[in-house]
């Protein structure tokens, strides 16, 4: 792999056999890592050598990480990916509310990380970029400017909903949007709980978009967090 | 004891035998009356007879001492008006002090017979009342609930002794200490100030036996060492404990308050309280017994568990662990050259194996927050389809070589649920599916709607359940044994947690989850799902879309 950015990212966990793996991992994908076993150390770390991303354990001995993320939000906008257990979906959904940027599930495997890292990093480059004119990825097209959207060369008829939810993933491939986000963005700030909304609209875009229902290429589903847009990493 | 009190009780003891004793002259004062009435008309020989009949109603209605008073009036009466010479107490002829003594005898018999009558008879009473006292107490204890029964019991005594408040307490000393009152809420604060107040005390009595109807007990006056500043006269005498006891062992107490003023226990009050204490001692040494009863089963229950995990833990947990340790073992190897594809085929079977480590960690954390009963729902509305979907892509490793078959309809409206949990029903479904059907057999995955409730089932083509198992398939850690469903090399058996967890995980849904026989071979597993919103934390919005 040629990922060699030299970005600096600080992994906070209490465990070290996991900081220590995980360290070993991305210093082979040449990044630059740095450890802290605590919340409180981590903030202070912040200032003396700014990190370009953040792997934060929510579950840590001193401070709460929802608390963790909130202090950093207060300072910086540094992409955090949080790492959580199986089980713990509402702190996921309430760290991704508070603005993490990505969640992992801990057991995860090396794949996932790198991933997870390289969408995070990238999000920062995107956002700096504004939305593309045309979308591309594997054979779905978004036309933002003609408003047409194509797979595998077939034009797909949206209904206005259809296509503004579309829109939202497209504005942030690769990045799980919790169900009170896409409400929000899509049926505008006074929603955020009436998530039956979006899963039955969901549902609908994945029957025009996705060929293969229980693999789908496009959108996929993040149990009980939100919904995932996967795109080919440039 | 209180002097005012006294003095009361004084008066109206004195009041009602003066009555006694003024009825028994009156009625002999009558039967003169009415034999001189007689005389002045007839002349019968035997008129004294009806000096017999007021002694008669004397002793009926007033006792043995009226009854005496009148007989002795009587004589002396009937010496005094109708005996030759009269108006003096001499009489002339021998004969007639015959007749008289004669007279006063079975006038002092009669009298004697008609009070004990009278006696038995109130007796007879007071043991009705004790007897229907009594059962209404047993009825009462036998409530399950024992706050609910003594709070009952104590309703019934202060209905039947007339007493301002009463109170229970079960579970003196040791253990629970339960109090449950029922009266006059001033009252019972006499009754919570047991320790720095005087009170009475109901001592032990003799037993009732078939002879004798068993004295009341004796009221014992307990005065605490330090009385905290009240004033002697505001001591009370109201408050009565009675001492529960079973085996000479004090398990609970009667508290008593008398109204301000009021009566005093009688001693028939004494006998019955002694009876319900006996009879309070009794059931409250069964609620404990109980209560051991039911730990010491549970306590089982949680060992027979813990047996069970360790049996897991050493059959399911050690495999993937001992290829796991085998591999990362062999990759260490330095004296063996090992090709780029061994390399990578030991890697894959330690991730593979350290993932259905996961899984079994994964359920065994659900079952324990299950059964500690931890689960609350994140409901929210989602389409079934979709979820079905998702899950049969992720468990396609699991499912490869299996026809999976799906019958959803169409037009299955959004369903309230936890995706994560219920997500987790299907997958251990599908995989305890997998399990069992060869390769090349068939899934079948079919969702049904009713009126209430979806109901979504898995269907296998294994060798089935025996019948013994339908239910019991659903507890943790329960294999089928014998020739039914057995782990064999080719299909390594699981945790028996899978199906208990997605009985926790559906009944957290207030859903209900069944396994059955197919006709043609397998098993089917069904979980039906309520369309309804259940009722609870996290209510959502209703409507539905269109």
């Amino acid at each position: 792999m040629s990922h060699s950015t030299g970005a600096r990212i600080l992994v906070v966990d209490d465990e070290a056999a996991i900081r220590r793996a995980i360290s070993t991992n991305l210093t082979g994908h040449g990044y630059q890592v740095d450890g802290s076993d605590s919340g409180q150390d981590a903030i202070r770390r912040l200032d003396a050598h700014p990190p370009d991303l953040i792997l934060l354990d929510l579950g840590l001995p001193d401070v709460d990480g929802l608390e963790v993320i909130r202090e950093i939000r207060g300072r910086t906008n540094i992409p955090i990916v949080v790492l959580s257990v199986r089980g713990a979906e509402r702190d996921k959904v309430a760290a991704l509310d508070l603005g993490a940027d990505d969640y992992l599930t801990k057991p995860f495997g090396v794949d996932e990380l790198l991933a997870r890292v390289r969408v995070a990093l990238r999000h920062v480059v995107g956002a700096a970029h504004g939305p593309t004119m045309v979308f591309r990825t594997g054979g779905l097209e978004v036309d933002v400017e003609r408003r047409v959207v194509r797979v595998d060369g077939n034009e797909v008829h949206l209904s206005p909903t259809e296509y503004d939810l579309l829109k939202v993933f497209i504005t942030h491939p690769n990045k799980v949007l919790t169900d009170a986000m896409l409400l929000q963005q899509v049926w505008g700030p006074g929603y955020g709980l009436e998530a039956h909304y979006l899963h039955v609209y969901v549902a609908r875009l994945r029957k025009k978009l996705e060929a293969d229902a229980q693999e789908p290429r496009y959108l996929r589903t993040e149990p009980g967090v939100g919904y995932r847009l996967l795109a080919d990493e440039l | 004891m209180d002097i005012a009190v006294l003095r009361n009780r004084l008066t109206l003891g004195i009041q009602q035998g003066f009555i006694g004793y003024v009825a028994s002259l009156g009625a002999v004062l009558v039967a003169s009356v009415l034999i001189a009435l007689i005389e002045t008309r007839w002349h019968l020989a035997n008129i004294s007879m009806l000096y017999l009949t007021a002694v008669l109603a004397t002793a009926t209605w007033f006792g043995r001492g009226p009854a005496v008073l009148a007989s002795v009036a009587a004589f002396l009466c009937f010496d005094w008006f109708f005996v030759e010479p009269r108006f003096t107490l001499t009489v002339a002829d021998p004969e007639e002090w015959v007749a008289l003594l004669l007279f006063l005898a079975a006038a002092v018999i009669t009298g004697q017979l008609a009070a004990g009558q009278r006696r038995r008879a109130q007796e007879a009473r007071q043991r009705e009342r004790e007897a229907v006292v009594l059962y209404d107490v047993v009825r009462t204890m036998a409530e399950p609930n024992l706050e609910e029964a003594l709070r009952g019991v104590a309703r019934r005594l202060r209905g039947e002794l007339g007493v301002a408040a009463v109170a229970i307490e079960a579970g003196a000393g040791e253990g629970r200490r339960i109090r449950e009152a029922d009266g006059d809420p001033s009252a019972l604060r006499l009754a919570d100030a047991a320790p720095t107040i005087s009170w009475r005390t109901l001592g032990p009595a003799a037993i009732p036996g078939p002879d004798h109807p068993g004295r009341g007990g004796r009221w014992v006056r307990v005065v605490p060492s330090r009385l905290p500043g009240l004033p002697r006269h505001e001591l009370s005498d109201r408050l009565h404990l009675i001492p529960v006891e079973i085996q000479g062992r004090r398990v609970g107490t009667v508290y008593l308050v008398r109204e301000a003023g009021g009566p005093d226990l009688r001693p028939q009050d004494n006998r019955l309280l002694l009876a319900v204490a006996a009879q309070l001692g009794h059931a409250i040494e069964r609620d404990r017994l109980r209560g051991e009863a039911t730990e010491t089963e549970v306590l089982r229950r949680t060992d027979e568990l813990k047996t069970a995990l360790l049996n897991a833990v050493s059959h399911d947990l050690r495999t993937p662990l001992a290829s796991i340790i085998a591999s990362a073992g062999s990759l260490r190897q330095s004296d063996v050259t090992w090709t780029e594809q061994d390399r990578r085929e030991f890697a894959e079977a330690i991730e593979q194996q350290a993932q259905r480590l996961n899984r079994i960690v994964g359920n065994l954390l659900d079952l324990s927050r299950i059964e500690a009963g931890n689960l609350r729902p994140a409901w929210d509305w989602y389409d079934l389809g979709a979820l079905i979907d998702d899950v049969l892509g992720r468990l396609r490793p699991v499912t490869e070589g299996r026809d999976v078959v799906l019958d959803v309809p169409d037009d299955v409206p959004p369903i309230p649920l936890d995706y994560v949990e219920i997500d987790q029903v299907l997958s251990n479904l599908i995989e305890n599916a997998a399990k069992y059907t060869p390769a090349g057999g068939e899934i079948r995955i079919a969702v049904h709607c009713t009126v209430e409730e979806v109901q979504i089932s898995v269907a296998d083509r294994g060798p089935g359940l025996p019948i013994s198992a339908l239910e019991r398939v659903f507890d943790p850690f329960f294999r089928v044994n014998g020739t039914g469903r057995k782990a064999d090399s080719t299909h390594p058996s699981g945790t028996g947690l899978g199906l208990a967890v997605a009985r926790g995980l559906v009944a957290a849904h207030s859903g209900r989850i069944w396994a059955e026989n197919r006709r043609d071979g397998g098993a089917i597993f069904t979980f039906a799902l309520p369309l309804q919103e259940p009722v609870g934390p996290g209510t959502l919005a209703a409507e539905g879309v269109a």
